[in-house]
């Protein structure tokens, strides 16, 4: 009940936020120079008709009267009207959330499979050859371009070991996590790299804590005490790394999704930044700060799991 | 679907639970077709993006359409057509064709879509405004009126947004039916995956008899170059368009690929701010011409992949063959320039779309040779969506652009680089010659022939004297296929037509 009532209350506190979010995405997308209108027609047409597309797609209203259509138009729904496909933005944004999702998810889930034991292994054999071993290899994961990584891997699991599919998204749930394992492995490396270097310190400084003595003294064997005390108050400065990283992924995503041919929304971003489709872009940086917002509020429960000391207020 | 005893095992070692994969059966013969970017809308009137308008061009017909070569046009659903002796009317006389749902195309879908393509909600009304009336004479014989004669509009008929669609269901479905749309042309859309791919069937009711040879066609969308190139190499796709100018060679040295340049109608150029001092002065904008290394740049960043340009015109109809590009010549830049009283040269800005390499390297090349005459260049990159709007407000020096053509006729390529005002101020470069104007009105209004042609070619050479730009080169459309593939080219329009796809 006290889980409920604290994710209620802090979906209501997110929207203040998002309000303050429409504005800047609004404002950000008129100050940057080019016009919808004229990019739609280009070369092709006169300045009349450029003019009379601006009317007919409200771009010469002032401004003030802009954001209440959009303010209007996101309250019904729709998000307003796609300028270069002519469909509602919101069936537009969401066609296209699924896969960057799925990839998020995946990606974090992997990230988390690596870093849990070879960040245990690091602390626990902490400057011996293995720890070094892992430091290094992710020290060039982290360092390798995601992009060059990508055309790696395609080069090698596309070409020489056709193991994996090198693009697109798949069918049902097996195609989905099959087709995305290596743009989601790409992803989680480069978490992974950050994540398992905060887990690793923090075991090691937990490890010679008093109470950790406490439980050794009353006889648990050494597992038990890692995996019951160690870890779990460990982990709490890891969960804030992973959860500023995937938010950071979430506008991050565009690379992979290009290398690896995904439809997903970091492409649709791009064009529509691109032709200077405001309902569009406005439509998904909603969506993104709503995200960023739905990502902290799973880490402030996930705290609250990993460690009871922590309250939901 | 291949299997493979390898990708099955690693699948299951990394699956905790079992499902069964959804393997979408493979029709019998699909061409796989990597594109760079996905279509927007199959409005045609709506869109003005290339991935749409290549899109259309499979799902529906035109009146008549462009020859593969570029050169003249051929029946599409109009079997026949003739002018009227004082060149105010046209007379279409349809085939029997049918949609893709098995109705008959009528003279009145054609009235309904030409109109709608001159319509307020068009984008492109400007292309049918000469047009006064469309009027269906019986069920298969259309008329097309105007106020006077108008040469160019044939071809404008032959453009993507003089589509044909079926009346009833537009009216009944509004913008609804772009998203199942029903044309006659060789494809039907059977799914659209956005952002991923569209997938294309073989319109059973096409009117040209055992085309398609395929059974299908997917437009796969694969943004990255070099994934896409990867793709076609291990064989999950036919054939790609947009291949790295760098890797054509190699590419085309793999004995399973097939690799190829097309001539397409676009021209890379400089535009000059005419009004912005010393760009007014002929002699400068002249010895601009003379300074840069036009063949330089083909051979070192485009791998010999293009042409160098004597005009704002690519290589198209009516091309006036007597003329030469601008030799690479320093020397006769510099005596130029000082003659128009610039010895020691002068600074200047020039605007560079940013996010493209090639642009980039080509500014470069450009900045050199200029330095080498004593011209200082600063290169500013810029958005290419802000570009437009920078050079059309009159703000900037020099920018490093291009553009295409939609019709084979010159006559859009001239109308907006070369005529000031008309569409474009001469590309935004406020370059002005009477003659030129005067020509334009006149070749508007000559039918098809020599002497039309001679008013072109007049016009090209009057653009390569005035040197309202620096012409840079024709730049081709490098495209790759599987060796097994037969019939794939990109047209002279940029797009592809597939029905005359085979896969061996």
């Amino acid at each position: 009940m006290i889980v409920l009532r604290f994710v209620l209350l802090r979906l209501i506190q997110m929207i203040p936020a998002l309000i303050g979010i429409t504005i800047v995405a609004f404002l950000l997308l008129r100050v940057l120079p080019g016009d919808p209108a004229s990019l739609l027609i280009g070369a092709r047409g006169s300045t009349e008709e450029v003019e009379a597309l601006r009317h007919q797609l409200g771009l010469d209203a002032p401004l003030w009267q802009q954001y209440l259509t959009f303010l209007g138009d996101m309250a019904n729904g729709s998000f307003g009207q796609s300028i270069t496909q002519r469909r509602p933005v919101a069936t537009v944004v969401l066609e296209r959330l699924p896969p960057t999702l799925v990839l998020i998810a995946y990606s974090t889930v992997l990230a988390i499979i690596l870093t849990v034991p070879l960040a245990m292994l690091a602390a626990v054999r902490r400057n011996s050859w293995i720890d070094f071993a892992i430091k290094a290899v992710f020290v060039v994961a982290m360092s390798m371009p995601p992009f060059w990584l990508g055309v790696l891997l395609i080069l090698l699991f596309g070409l020489k070991f056709p193991i994996f599919p090198v693009s697109g998204y798949g069918e049902g749930v097996f195609g989905h996590l099959w087709h995305l394992f290596l743009p989601a492995f790409v992803i989680a490396l480069g978490t992974a790299a950050l994540t398992i270097r905060s887990l690793r310190s923090s075991i090691i400084a937990v490890r010679t804590a008093d109470f950790i003595d406490t439980a050794r003294a009353k006889g648990l064997p050494e597992n038990a005490v890692l995996r019951r005390h160690v870890l779990r108050n460990s982990l709490i400065s890891t969960i804030s790394v992973l959860s500023v990283h995937t938010s950071w992924i979430i506008g991050g995503t565009v690379v992979i999704e290009a290398v690896f041919a995904l439809p997903g929304v970091g492409d649709l971003l791009v064009t529509s930044i691109f032709t200077r489709d405001y309902p569009v872009v406005q439509g998904l940086t909603v969506t993104f700060a709503a995200l960023v917002m739905l990502i902290s509020l799973i880490t402030d429960v996930a705290y609250a799991a990993v460690d009871p000391r922590i309250r939901l207020e | 679907m291949r299997t493979n005893p390898l990708r099955a095992v690693a699948f299951a070692l990394l699956a905790a639970a079992s499902l069964s994969v959804a393997n979408a059966p493979a029709a019998a013969e699909t061409f796989r077709l990597g594109v760079k970017t996905d279509a927007l809308s199959l409005d045609p009137i709506a869109t003005s993006d290339n991935a749409s308008i290549w899109a259309q061009l499979l799902i529906y017909d035109q009146l008549v359409r462009p020859t593969e070569d570029g050169t003249e046009l051929m029946p599409g659903l109009a079997e026949s057509w003739e002018q009227s002796a004082d060149g105010k009317s046209y007379t279409f006389h349809l085939r029997e064709a049918k949609f893709s749902n098995g109705d008959p195309v009528t003279a009145e879908d054609v009235v309904f879509s030409l109109e709608r393509a001159a319509s307020e909600s068009s984008n492109w009304s400007g292309f049918f405004r000469p047009i006064v009336a469309v009027e269906a004479v019986d069920d298969r014989t259309v008329t097309v009126k105007l106020d006077e004669p108008f040469t160019p509009l044939i071809n404008n008929l032959a453009m993507f947004s003089a589509a044909v669609l079926p009346a009833d269901l537009v009216e009944s479905q509004g913008n609804a039916f772009f998203e199942n749309p029903i044309g006659s042309g060789p494809f039907v859309l059977e799914e659209w995956q956005r952002g991923g791919k569209m997938v294309l069937a073989a319109n059973p009711h096409y009117w040209q008899e055992g085309k398609p040879y395929v059974d299908g066609a997917e437009l796969v969308v694969v943004g990255e170059d070099n994934s896409r190139v990867l793709q076609l190499r291990s064989g999950n796709l036919d054939a790609i368009i947009g291949v790295p100018f760098n890797q054509v060679n190699s590419l085309g040295a793999d004995p399973n690929i097939d690799a190829g340049v097309a001539n397409v109608f676009r021209i890379e150029l400089v535009q000059l701010n005419t009004t912005k001092e010393p760009f007014g002065d002929e002699r400068v904008r002249q010895a601009l011409n003379y300074a840069v290394d036009r063949e330089g740049i083909v051979q070192g960043i485009l791998f010999g992949n293009g042409k160098p340009a004597v005009s704002s015109l690519p290589v198209m109809a009516y091309h006036n063959e007597e003329l030469e590009p601008y030799p690479h010549d320093p020397a006769k830049a510099q005596a130029l320039l000082a003659e128009a009283g610039l010895g020691d040269g002068f600074s200047t800005t020039m605007l560079v779309p940013s996010g493209d390499a090639t642009y980039q390297q080509v500014a470069s090349a450009i900045q050199a040779n200029l330095a080498e005459v004593g011209v200082q260049v600063r290169l500013q990159l810029i958005e290419s969506g802000a570009q437009w709007d920078t050079t059309k407000s009159g703000d900037y020096e020099m920018s490093l652009s291009y553009a295409t053509s939609d019709t084979i006729d010159p006559d859009q390529l001239i109308g907006f680089t070369a005529v000031n005002p008309e569409r474009a101020n001469a590309y935004h470069t406020e370059w002005r010659s009477e003659r030129l104007n005067e020509l334009y009105e006149q070749e508007r209004r000559t039918p098809n022939g020599p002497e039309r042609g001679a008013m072109f070619k007049e016009m090209e050479q009057i653009v390569h004297d005035g040197a309202p730009f620096i012409f840079l080169y024709n730049m081709g459309a490098p495209y790759a296929s599987r060796s097994n593939v037969e019939g794939f080219a990109i047209l002279p329009t940029s797009n592809w037509r597939l029905e005359n796809v085979k896969l061996q």
